[in-house]
């Protein structure tokens, strides 16, 4: 017969008790996949939760001192150093007259863009940017010149006939307003944009890098932050911060805890593969290692399959949830290798202190 | 016997049991707190996005078009039409009046300072609105839905007494440019100063004086137009734009309505009008913002409601997303914690495999067996799981409080009585879940290959 070698006790003391040795696998790798997955999600969790912000539109607004358009390359500065991946769009307002001689603000801006900054304007349809005379029309804007689908309107002696191309329902100012292509306003009323809605992302650092930055670029104009959406957003993403990471904890102490009970069972089971070796000779150094190494095996193939089970896991509840893949996150592997590797390495070691006390021939007569 | 068998297991292996024990207590803690704090979620967001105001807006549905560019007026609004104050005790009686949090009427109008500060009188806009004003046994008012309105001094009360000074609280800007500040005076123009034809004000409440004075309590800084508004109680604004003859007359020119609302759906997008009398039934029953506006402008006369699409929106974005992400990981927990005690519970059941040996060689059958199984951890999974349930609400309320801190209101217990049932239901579906292979194992042995193995 072959001396026993350490791997050798190893290896057959896994294969022998297959079904113990699973169930500890199955319990490490459950473990390691919950703190994988929230691990994962928690990582990404700010940066998910600042692009759902985006949908309450600008953060920063810039106007133009008064009686003064803003510069003519002001969008371009603006869009230069709030970065590329802020957008912004620009207005111009006039007060004109309509066919039935009332008031109403018109606006002109570039539809794309207040588009994609505006996501909670309704409009049935947006007009078609090549054209230059089609207009979106706030609903109570349009009550009040009758719903027609051309609409006549004046300013300063000047008239014009715009399009009709869609209704805009805001709940808000926008619906009392007539929003027009900005170049036509501009050749229309001779008003220059007054106002730049801007949308930074992030949190509210970087809206506040961002004001601070386009005062020193933009020295003549009042830079101000929306301030009910910058607090709100770092309020709301601060909550929700703080209750993920109640929620890891607590889902991991469970977890730990549960694994913690099933290994230190299986491991008190075996009181007599202990007392039998200690009978033949084995230090109680030489034991602890041999639990130790087991359990830590068993941990590293946990934190192998669990990494890849949480990774998964967190791709599902953040497609399913925000829409947007979540890609592993090699960055989390240390720290789940850490707690796999203290929940072994107690599981092994704990019940070793009752078996300490045990007299081998006691336990191997079966008393 | 059964019993004894049952009584004995307990009272002799303390130490598995409590094993056992602990891990589904921690379980049930673990499911039970998610799922508690996933169900009060929305409240506690919603609670925290009253920073973005009102959701919904109503205003008399003959007004004029708004000539409005950057929260300012261009055009002074001439005289429209107005809602009643009173009807706003209406809102009370709409189907969903409980999900209603704030309401903050405004009357609008505007105001001149005259006389000794500068030589020509400067027109700027007057709001009247509620200052903790008591509505359906709650205070609301306008602070209430501008929470980022910060105020130094006190807001203004509305003067019953004829003889004592209007209240009045400046926007920021405005008294930088006054160069008032809290306690001064600023004085009402006399008659000629005034647009109007008779200065209602005065003449009713100081009939020997030219100027009423009025009092600055407050100065208010928020950061957007208020900044340069002048804000007084409703009922004062009320008597200066009404006048003495029409003493009794409650106009708002709008009202801001804060309210708890169901994020909107393909379904809530329907007009209500075109669906069928059940689908109309169920639209109107479900606290989408349109079903609420809608209920708003049936129960008030004239009024046009309408929700703000850019809080509406994107809170109830928000809202979808963070409590999606909760019960997802509510949905995880359980997973695990599931996995982990059926686990631990498996584990449990084969260290007694020795005993499963003995009765089987004493002549068990195998059904009276299992049944002692069951029994066993089934009393266990319902002990432990009541006693988890009651730590997990506890532990929700407490992380509830510590993360929604300084809300008011949000530190309530959490003691939710539907989860009772369904956590321990769960535990112990969990706990034979994952006993069952293993106790089936054990019956499937011979019972002297256990014993012998085991000796």
């Amino acid at each position: 017969m072959a001396t026993l070698s350490l791997s050798g006790i190893l290896r057959r003391s896994l294969i022998h008790r297959r079904a113990r040795s699973i169930s500890a696998l199955i319990a490490m790798t459950v473990s390691a996949g919950v703190a994988t997955a929230l691990l994962t999600l928690y990582a990404d969790l700010d940066q998910k939760l600042h692009k759902e912000f985006r949908s309450f539109g600008a953060n920063i607004v810039i106007t133009a001192p008064a009686n003064t358009p803003l510069p003519s390359n002001a969008l371009t500065q603006v869009q230069q150093v709030a970065g590329p991946d802020a957008s912004a769009a620009e207005f111009a307002y006039a007060v004109a007259t309509t066919n039935v001689a009332t008031a109403v603000v018109v606006a002109g801006t570039d539809f794309p863009a207040a588009k994609k900054l505006n996501s909670w304007w309704q409009v049935d349809t947006w007009p078609d940017p090549s054209t230059s005379n089609s207009a979106l029309v706030g609903q109570r804007a349009a009550t009040a010149i009758g719903n027609t689908l051309t609409i006549a309107l004046s300013y300063a002696g000047k008239p014009i006939t715009l399009q009709k191309a869609g209704r805009l329902i805001t709940g808000g100012d926008e619906d009392s307003r007539i929003y027009m292509p900005l170049a036509a306003f501009t050749a229309w009323t001779g008003i220059a944009p007054t106002v730049i809605e801007l949308q930074v992302p992030g949190g509210a650092k970087r809206v506040e890098a961002t004001i601070a930055r386009l005062k020193n670029a933009l020295p003549e104009v009042q830079v101000q932050p929306v301030r009910q959406l910058v607090e709100g957003e770092s309020r709301i993403v601060d909550r929700t911060h703080a209750l993920m990471y109640g929620a890891v904890l607590l889902i991991a102490l469970t977890v730990a805890v549960s694994v913690l009970a099933t290994l230190s069972a299986s491991v008190l089971e075996r009181r007599r593969d202990f007392a039998l070796m200690k009978a033949l000779g084995g230090s109680q150094m030489q034991l602890m290692a041999m639990f130790l190494l087991e359990a830590l095996v068993l941990a590293l193939a946990g934190v192998a399959a669990g990494f890849v089970v949480g990774s998964i896991a967190a791709w599902i509840i953040s497609e399913g949830n925000f829409h947007t893949a979540t890609l592993p996150h090699l960055s989390v592997l240390p720290m789940v290798l850490l707690v796999n590797l203290v929940i072994a390495t107690l599981a092994a070691l704990l019940p070793l202190r009752v078996l300490r006390g045990l007299q081998p021939a006691a336990l191997l007569k079966g008393e | 016997m059964f019993f004894r068998l049952l009584m004995e297991s307990f009272r002799r292996q303390r130490r598995r049991k409590l094993l056992a024990g602990i891990a589904i207590l921690l379980g049930t803690t673990a499911v039970t707190a998610m799922l508690a704090l996933a169900t009060t979620i929305g409240d506690r967001i919603h609670k925290e996005l009253a920073v973005y105001g009102a959701n919904i807006i109503v205003y008399p549905k003959a007004d004029q078009l708004e000539v409005k560019v950057g929260g300012v007026s261009i055009k002074p609004a001439s005289s429209s039409t107005y809602l009643k104050e009173s009807d706003l005790a209406k809102l009370k009686t709409i189907f969903w009046a409980n999900n209603i949090t704030g309401v903050s009427p405004e009357l609008s109008s505007d105001i001149r300072f005259g006389g000794e500060l500068f030589r020509r009188n400067i027109s700027v806009p007057l709001r009247g609105y509620w200052f903790n004003h008591d509505f359906n046994n709650f205070k609301t008012g306008a602070p209430a839905l501008h929470p980022l309105w910060k105020l130094q001094g006190n807001w203004p009360q509305s003067q019953t007494d004829p003889h004592s000074d209007f209240q009045a609280v400046l926007g920021a800007d405005l008294a930088r440019r006054l160069g008032k500040n809290v306690g001064d005076q600023v004085t009402f123009p006399s008659d000629t100063d005034l647009g109007y034809t008779a200065d209602p004000k005065v003449a009713k409440f100081s009939p020997s004086h030219e100027r009423a004075p009025i009092k600055i309590v407050g100065i208010v800084t928020a950061d957007n137009e208020t900044d340069s508004e002048v804000l007084m109680a409703l009922p004062d604004v009320q008597a200066i734009v009404m006048g003495n003859d029409n003493i009794g007359a409650d106009p708002i020119s709008r009202v801001e309505i804060s309210a708890r609302t169901k994020p909107e759906d393909a379904f809530a997008r329907k007009d209500p009008d075109t669906l069928s009398p059940k689908d109309h039934e169920i639209w109107y029953c479900r606290p989408y913002a349109n079903s609420i506006a809608y209920q708003i402008r049936e129960a008030i006369p004239g009024a046009q409601a309408e929700q703000l699409r850019r809080v509406e929106q994107s809170e109830g974005n928000v809202l979808k997303r963070i409590s999606g992400l909760m019960w997802l990981i509510s949905a995880a927990a359980l997973l695990a914690a599931g996995f982990a005690v059926s686990a631990a519970m498996a584990t449990a059941i084969l260290e007694r495999r020795g005993e499963i040996g003995l009765m089987r060689s004493l002549g068990a059958s195998k059904g009276a067996i299992a049944l002692l199984f069951y029994a066993e951890t089934g009393i266990l999974a319902i002990f432990a799981g009541a006693l988890g349930y009651l730590a997990g609400s506890g532990l929700a309320a407490w992380l509830g409080a510590r993360i929604f801190r300084g809300d008011g209101g949000a530190s309530e217990a959490i003691l939710i009585p539907v989860l009772l049932p369904v956590v321990v239901a769960l535990a112990l579906a969990v706990v034979i879940g994952g006993s069952t292979p293993s106790i089936r194992a054990a019956l499937r042995m011979n019972p002297s290959a256990i014993l012998r193995e085991d000796a």
